[in-house]
């Protein structure tokens, strides 16, 4: 479990400007779904009927992989905490892999989409559905190259018990990732 | 001395939130909806990610206006949606 340590930010993990980062991302995030929630209440019958081409099922499996990596994640700073980087760094791994396969799902469901001749011009529904979820797809792309420069920082033994505060704002920023797309998944795939 | 717990605490909140993501996934898909059913999903969804917020990012032990700034964005956002919803409805 993340423990954070006390810093001068009233105890937020990992670097402060990460959390400024954080927060200006959910402000946008914010702002992208409720556009949506009432553009929706607008087009009820056009969200709903395009609501069913979508893939709930590549939408789940990719709730579960996200949900994982964040564990491992999680994993990863309780092994540097406990001064051991190795496995900080397998942990690190594990969690690139599951961001990976993410990727390999959601351009799955990107091709399916586009050779269903399906695009942003569609309609109201499929721009919002493609913008969306692209704006994540690129937030996961930075949080894997964020896991990854930690990693090799980590199998490098730049961190320690006594200093990882690396190890913790990567973790932050893959675990604000995770928790947009558990809103994004129930108001983009399920609400009908 | 100390008694090792079963379950890694974070080994058990993922798995909650497994179940909770699958329970999300067959309200989708069995088709039903309504007011109740939409307000039943986006509490859950408020919960899990009260449980991200918690024990992934690591704030239940931090300062509590961080906890709060960050429950108030989740209860706001969740809440607006369920919002829109009723206006759908009507």
């Amino acid at each position: 479990m993340t423990t954070s340590r006390k810093h001068d930010a009233g105890g937020l993990p990992g670097d402060f400007a990460i959390w400024i980062f954080i927060f200006a991302e959910l402000l946008v995030f914010g702002v992208f779904f409720l556009a949506y929630a009432f553009s929706r209440a607008n087009n009820v019958e056009l969200f709903n009927e395009s609501q069913l081409h979508l893939n709930r099922i590549a939408g789940a499996a990719n709730t579960v992989v996200l949900l994982t990596s964040s564990y491992f994640v999680v994993r990863a700073v309780a092994a540097i905490r406990a001064d051991n980087a190795r496995r900080c760094g397998h942990w690190l791994l594990s969690a690139i892999g599951m961001g990976s396969v993410f990727l390999v799902i959601k351009m799955f469901e990107f091709g399916e989409k586009f050779s269903a001749g399906i695009s942003l011009s569609t309609n109201t529904f499929f721009m919002f559905y493609l913008s969306l979820t692209f704006f994540h797809f690129m937030h996961v792309i930075l949080g894997i190259v964020i896991l990854a420069a930690v990693l090799l920082k980590a199998r490098s033994g730049g961190y320690s018990a006594a200093n990882h505060t690396g190890v913790e704002t990567g973790a932050s920023y893959w675990h604000m990732v995770d928790l947009v797309w558990l809103i994004l998944f129930p108001l983009v795939y399920v609400i009908h | 001395m100390t008694k090792t717990p079963l379950i890694r605490p974070c080994t058990l909140v993922w798995l909650i939130l497994l179940a909770l993501t699958g329970l999300t996934w067959f309200i989708g898909e069995s088709g039903i909806t309504g007011m109740a059913i939409v307000g039943f999903v986006l509490a859950t969804t408020l919960f899990k990610s009260q449980m991200v917020v918690d024990y992934f990012m690591g704030l239940k032990h931090v300062r509590a206006a961080w906890r709060g700034l960050l429950f108030g964005y989740l209860l706001l956002v969740c809440g607006m949606i369920g919002v829109a919803y009723y206006i759908s409805l009507t």
